[in-house]
């Protein structure tokens, strides 16, 4: 950071101040800006991952979002939980003989009443809510970064914030009448003091969770939503449902009260009305950047080399095998589930699932073993969840997203949930009962996310069909008849597993193993083709009953055998495997 | 108020209200020069309006877009340059400057002379569109255009001449404007309306009001001119900043409607000590300011006067909120939304669920961050302000339906199919193979079965319906009837024709009930009168009603089916309605075989338990059959091999999409009506004899029927739709052929006797092969010979059990059942040959 006149941490805005200075300097129109990037990104991006600041980056959550500077750059992971369409503001407008911009941020910094060369630039809102279901070991923002903002609370903190208010306001050159404003809102603060000021905070997130109830009907009790504001990007770029980690400009504001005046007939005010600034921060995204499985993992990757992975596949392997109480046929298809993605579509047919349904369990059986489970995978991947089935809880949840006309935004539903979730259906709770509207609904509903992998938003007036792509797993005691699983098999265990304690290396490597082999491609020769089909046409003569789901079961099952090895195309040893798999499987199913 | 500042003043925060052709800031001038404007306007609305004062200006409070502007803050007519934020690109581009008065066309009214009644041209701000050039361009429109080839000597008025004099006749406050008109006949005029509509529009309705007067003087109200039918309608998701100020038009689906708004105008405030009534204060920026002591010289006391709420003018006001169709969206996104603001007569035009296509344009105004801070946000709300809205759809909505844009075009409407897509859609037809093409498009994914793909296609096409004078119908909708083994995918062939036919229903056989089907009368449990209430059948009108699981539908359900699909209606006498509804619904129906599995050794009827009169409504009955055969196997093996690992581009190149898919067919339903030529009638007519003659065998006594009426009548309905498949209005000779094929290869599988081989009609019409009938003949007549051989009259009775092992002795007969037996033996009873007693036979 050597060199540069502003501190792109601290002061965000002043770097993009200075961009756009240069770039008019430099000749652009400011008005031929518009969609554009003048450099700003570019800085940006340059400073986070190639000088790599931004390990020093806040990442924002539900605790530290009172102690945040406003202004400063932040980090927010979060999942797209609802688009709210374009905002439009006044992009670039002329103060006496300079322009100025607007852009990553909310309130205009001079007074524009009278400018006439003002222009009108749009930017895209998002709604990101913290990625549901997201695992205790992938939330980076408990982890080590946030020390920065914990060190801010101690009244040396304080100070220091002080001074870097009083820096950026020497850097803002700010109009009087603002400046005053600020320097207001400072002393508030200060005169509020820490204590009551978390008091504050805590009860804003109460607050919070209580309005966050009617959007994500889950129990988290601190999460955040946090409102994105992205320039300069595509539609295509972003899509629902997708875990983005955005880098940019925090606007928050817990003191910020809601005019009532302003929102009388609620109906011609926007959908922001019902996300107050004192709730819901708002972050002028600079950079974004898709999170894949292995972003979250917290080591360094390792090398894809065949040894390593045979290694790592073989201790994940026997400890699933001792999770699952000895039974190494369950192991080796648990396996072969959780390296399972959608990976392409055609028409209705969903290529690549492989939801799993264990059978055999009873409640005895399900309290350990099927805690054992859920609890190993909890570990393994990055995001999981549990769906307790009961005859109640169908009758009750609300599973699919719904569009609230009202308030004109998606309401969340438990469906909702970002591509590679494991999804653990836990039927042995479900008892004879009646489903009611709802119930039926939501039955229908699973089972069709089980055949197609899609999951129909309910638009009132339509329902619309967003692709899904959860690893379903069904714990169940028969075969269950609301989610039809792609491999059944009863489950034996020989022994009651042992809770051994797994090191943090070894789990961090099976992390690292199931994200780095779950994402490779994968092909196959023509020899072994015909080797396949061939055995397919054999498989067929021999039991009519095998439908073409069975077979393409058999391919898939194909694919994650060799993946599981860290190889991109089908081996005959691996089909053998799979064969014998799928024998074992048929004598047990017998 | 707060509200309604709001959408009707984009820039009320920093535009100014000076016109530019002034060159001082003087508010104060410009608002008196309001109020001068206001008092004529008043009289005019009073009733004492000379002839003349309709000319100065368009009343501003009657004419909704004047109004918009005027409350923005510039009430005078020469309202003018406004900085706006809009012209995102042109620098601060200004949009108004159409100075409303008309001072070339009409005797320039008195008032006019206030000072900057401008004689030489004027200009819309910042452009050099003169206003006297549009107004004239209107006047010719207005005056000259024609529908149809004009002719110079025509002495017939233009189309909107005449529209005018309706709009006297029934006293409406608007004319519609179709944009295509303006474009064919002036695009100069129309590119400057679409791109200052504001100032354009406000032109127009001054030319309309000069015309108003000329042509009838009496008529007093304002005529607002609301254009519809642009040329390129914008999808929501493209609206941006270059938009704001433009007019656009938009397709969406209401989704919300507030309350009527009633939005003051104009307010008189009553002084409570006097008594004194103000003169009307109009709406400024959105507020009425009240006047702060009585105007009376006498009286003059401070804050005394109150507003006198029936003395004030409201107009209705509504937003709407319009969202994006679902066609629009792109992949992973969630639909856009946005504002309209409806004003008079649009108020409640629409209610939350249609689908509309609407004229207006898009504004922006800015937004402060609360009434009591300074600080303006930078941010900018939208809102269309709408001029015109037109449903394209009255029907229900259906789900997540591709075919919905068909749906719209099945309306009433006259909605054309786009040039360029009804060329594509004609290459396409010309194409040798598009027969092929359109059967492999026809649910890819689902693999083989290219006979029963190509049925549905046809069904998909659909034949002609034909009413005779005489009042007989004859369906054009093709019924299809798969039975099979579990696993052939029938349920997904099904939901692949759901989503692409029109109004396609869903529904399985196990959840219907008969009323579900049909028609049911319920109470309305808001006003608790009785009310009919469509079935799946009567809703899928010109639809394909497609049913799951039809072997397992109730009997009483199945048996509304007969109506249907032959009649075509829905009949229903309940609670004191008595109707007949329209179901001109083609069904498509899958069963599975009773036994689970299809047991090739019994018939259709008794494999899925259907009615034999049921099943011959059926037009094509498909039996997609799991058989051992290991090409096939080899082929599903290849074909999942290839899901699984090819480039699925690569798989599927020749392949429609969808949605050419669905407008080829829109387009074949409605375009094309395929005519019977004579080669193909006369091939008709020989194809059915020979039919017909195959049941006869030489030498053969036994007559089996090969052919029936109404298979003649399915063959027209399938060689119309694959005349239509052709985009051919006569069919061909080849069509009648092909139909021959599926009919025949649809009969082979379901009609075929599986103790001859050979195809026999009764299997479906009585459910008895003509081969079982003859057997069971022959075993009666055997037993009555054993028992002719073995009883005497009033003899002991013999168990039937013995009477069996007698027959079975006799080889000739074959294997013998105590079934068969007990049907022979009952036919003796009825012949009054034996009497049966429980187990036991007795001659009498």
């Amino acid at each position: 950071m050597v060199g540069l006149p502003y501190d792109c941490l601290a002061n965000p805005l002043g770097a993009v101040r200075f961009t756009f200075e240069k770039a008019v300097a430099a000749g652009a129109d400011p008005a031929a800006l518009n969609g554009k990037d003048w450099g700003a990104g570019d800085l940006f991006r340059d400073v986070l991952f190639d000088q790599g600041a931004l390990s020093q980056v806040p990442v924002l959550n539900a605790k530290n979002i009172g102690h945040v500077q406003p202004n400063t750059l932040v980090r927010f992971r979060g999942m797209i939980q609802d688009m709210l369409g374009n905002e439009f503001y006044a992009g670039v407008y002329k103060d006496g003989s300079s322009w100025r911009t607007n852009k990553y941020r909310d309130v205009s910094q001079f007074p524009m009443g009278s400018s006439p060369d003002m222009h009108i630039w749009e930017r895209h809102l998002l709604y990101c809510i913290q990625v549901p279901g997201l695992n205790p070991w992938a939330d980076t923002s408990s982890g080590t970064v946030v020390a920065r903002p914990v060190e801010q609370t101690s009244p040396h903190g304080e100070k220091r914030r002080r001074a870097d208010k009083e820096d950026i306001d020497q850097m803002d050159v700010e109009t009087s009448e603002d400046g005053i404003q600020r320097s207001s809102g400072v002393k508030k603060l200060r005169e509020d003091g820490h204590p009551s000021q978390n008091l504050q905070l805590l009860e804003s997130v109460a607050g919070s969770t209580g309005f966050g109830s009617c959007t994500m009907p889950r129990d988290e009790g601190d999460s955040l939503s946090c409102l994105i504001k992205v320039y300069d990007s595509s539609d295509s770029e972003l899509k629902l449902n997708d875990v983005f980690e955005f880098i940019g400009v925090l606007t928050f504001d817990s003191e910020y009260q809601v005019d009532n005046d302003e929102f009388l007939d609620g109906f011609s005010e926007d959908m922001l009305a019902s996300l107050p600034l004192n709730k819901v921060p708002r972050l002028h995204c600079l950079v974004h950047r898709k999170l894949a499985a292995h972003d979250f993992l917290q080591s360094t990757p390792l090398e894809l080399k065949p040894h390593l992975v045979k290694e790592v596949r073989q201790t994940l392997l026997s400890h699933l095998t001792a999770v699952l109480g000895n039974d190494g046929l369950a192991a080796h298809l648990v396996l072969l589930h959780l390296l399972s993605r959608v990976h392409a579509r055609i028409d209705n047919f969903a290529v690549g699932k492989l939801s799993f349904n264990l059978t055999c369990f009873n409640k005895e059986s399900v309290s350990i073993f099927g805690n054992q489970l859920t609890l190993a995978i909890k570990d393994l991947l990055p995001f999981s969840h549990i769906v307790p089935l009961t005859v109640d809880y169908l009758n009750a949840a609300s599973l699919a997203p719904k569009k609230d006309y009202e308030r004109n935004r998606l309401v969340s539903g438990l469906m909702q949930l970002p591509e590679g979730t494991h999804l653990t259906i836990d039927e042995t709770q479900l008892e004879a009962g009646t489903l009611n509207s709802v119930g039926v609904e939501n039955a229908r509903l699973l089972k069709y996310l089980s055949e197609y992998q899609k999951v129909e938003y309910d638009f009132k007036y339509y329902k619309m069909e967003m692709a899904a792509d959860f690893q379903l797993l069904v714990l169940s005691e028969g075969k269950s008849t609301i989610l039809p699983a792609d491999l059944v098999i009863p489950f034996r265990p020989s022994s009651v597993a042992s809770g051994e304690a797994v090191a943090a290396e070894t789990l961090e490597a099976w992390r690292w193993y199931l994200a780095t082999v779950r994402s490779l491609s994968h092909s196959i020769d023509s020899d072994m083709q015909k080797v396949v089909e061939n055995d397919l046409v054999a498989a067929r003569q021999a039991n009519r009953n095998l439908s073409s789901q069975d077979l393409s079961r058999l391919l898939t099952m194909g694919r994650m055998m060799s993946l599981s090895f860290g190889e991109t195309s089908l081996s005959l040893e691996h089909w053998q495997m799979v064969k014998e798999l799928e024998r074992l499987r048929w004598e047990r199913l017998a | 108020m707060a509200s309604d500042n709001g959408p009707s003043s984009p820039d009320d925060s920093f535009s100014s209200p000076i016109g530019n052709t002034l060159s001082s800031p003087d508010n104060a001038a410009a608002r008196a020069a309001g109020g001068r404007r206001r008092q004529r306007q008043q009289q005019q609305r009073g009733g004492a309006s000379t002839p003349s004062s309709f000319a100065a200006t368009p009343p501003a409070h009657r004419s909704r877009l004047a109004a918009a502007s005027s409350e923005a803050n510039t009430p005078t007519p020469s309202r003018t340059r406004r900085r706006t934020p809009g012209g995102g690109g042109a620098g601060g581009r200004p949009f108004a400057a159409s100075t409303p008065s008309s001072t070339d066309d009409a005797p320039p009214s008195s008032e006019c002379g206030d000072g900057y009644d401008a004689a030489e041209q004027m200009y819309v701000w910042g452009t050099n569109i003169s206003v006297q050039d549009v107004n004239a361009a209107i006047v010719r429109f207005l005056r000259n255009f024609m529908e149809g080839p004009t002719q110079a000597d025509s002495i017939e008025e233009g189309k909107y001449m005449r529209e005018l004099d309706r709009v006297f006749e029934v006293e409406r406050e608007w004319i519609d404007i179709d944009a295509q008109d303006i474009f064919s006949y002036d695009q100069d005029l129309y590119n400057k309306m679409v791109r200052y509509p504001l100032e354009v529009l406000a032109i127009f309705e001054i030319v309309l009001m000069d015309m108003a007067s000329t042509r009838n003087p009496l008529f007093e109200k304002h005529i607002q001119a609301r254009i519809f039918n642009l040329r390129t309608s914008t999808c929501m998701r493209n609206l941006n900043p270059s938009d704001i100020e433009k007019m656009v038009s938009l397709k969406g689906m209401i989704i919300r409607c507030s309350s009527v708004i009633p939005e003051i105008r104009e307010a008189v405030f009553k002084c409570l000590i006097c008594g004194y009534y103000s003169d009307p204060v109009r709406v400024e920026r959105g507020r009425i300011s009240e006047p702060k002591r009585c105007m009376k010289e006498e009286c003059a006391t401070k804050n005394s006067m109150t507003l006198v709420h029936n003395r004030c003018s409201f107009a209705d006001k509504q937003i709407v909120r319009l969202q994006e169709t679902p066609d629009e969206i792109p992949d992973g996104g969630t639909p856009h939304t946005v504002s309209l603001l409806m004003h008079d007569k649009l108020v409640d035009a629409g209610k939350p669920g249609d689908r509309v296509e609407i004229t207006g344009i898009y504004r922006a105004m800015s937004v402060r961050v609360a009434p009591t801070q300074r600080t303006v946000k930078s941010l900018f709300k939208t809102y269309i302000d709408c001029l015109h809205i037109k449903k394209t759809n009255n029907s229900r909505m259906q789900a997540d339906d591709p075919m919905e844009v068909e749906n719209s075009y099945n309306g009433s409407e006259d909605v054309t199919f786009d040039e360029q897509m009804v060329e594509k859609l004609k290459d396409l037809s010309k194409k040798p193979d598009i027969y092929d093409r359109l059967t492999k498009s026809l649910a890819p994914n689902i693999w083989e079965l290219e006979d029963v793909k190509k049925g549905l296609l046809c069904q998909l096409f659909g034949g002609n319906a034909l009413k005779l004078a005489s009042g007989a119908t004859f369906r054009g909708d093709i019924n299809i009837l798969l039975v099979g083994d579990p696993g052939t995918s029938k349920s997904q062939l099904l939901q692949y024709i759901h989503k692409l036919s029109p109004r396609g229903i869903y529904t399985s056989g196990r959840g219907s009930s008969a009323v579900g089907l049909t028609a049911y009368v319920t109470k309305d449990p808001e006003t608790g009168e009785t009310v009919l209430e469509s079935g799946a059948l009567v809703l899928s009108d010109k639809g394909i009603c497609c049913i799951d699981e039809f072997d397992k539908m109730s009997e009483s359900a199945r048996s509304m089916l007969h109506e249907v699909m032959e009649q075509q209606t829905v009949s229903i006498a309940k609670a004191g309605i008595i109707a007949s509804l329209n179901a001109r619904t083609s069904v498509l129906a899958c069963a599975n075989p009773s036994g689970s599995r299809y047991n090739p050794r019994l018939s259709v009827i008794d494999n899925i338990h259907l009615p034999p009169t049921l099943l011959s409504r059926f037009d094509l009955i498909y039996l997609i059959l799991d058989k051992p055969d290991e090409q096939m196997d080899r082929r599903l093996a290849k074909h999942i091999v290839a899901l699984h690992f090819e480039d699925i581009e690569s798989v599927q190149q020749d392949v429609l999409d969808l949605s050419t898919l669905t407008a080829y067919v829109s387009y074949a339903r409605k375009h094309i009506q395929p005519q019977l030529s004579d080669e193909a009638a006369e091939e008709l007519t020989r194809g059915y004899v020979e039919m017909r003659r195959r049941g006869n065998f030489p030498g053969s006594s036994k007559k089996v029927i090969t052919a029936t009426p109404r298979q003649i009548e399915s063959l027209i309905r399938l060689s119309e739709a694959l005349a239509r498949i052709r985009f051919s209005e006569w069919v061909e000779k080849r069509d009648v052929m092909e139909a021959f094929r599926l009919l025949e290869v649809a009969m082979q599988q379901s009609a075929t006797d599986h103790s001859t081989g050979t195809i026999d009609m009764d299997l479906i019409t009585t459910g008895v092969s003509a081969s079982e009938r003859m057997r069971r003949d022959n075993l009666a007549a055997a037993t009555r010979n054993v028992i002719m051989e073995k009883m005497q009259i009033g003899g002991p009775s013999m168990r039937l059990m013995e009477l069996l092992d007698e027959l079975k002795k006799q080889s000739s007969l074959g294997e013998v059942h105590l079934s068969d037996l007990r049907n022979a033996v009952a036919i003796l009873t009825t012949e009054g040959f034996v009497a049966i007693l429980g187990d036991t036979v007795k001659r009498v």
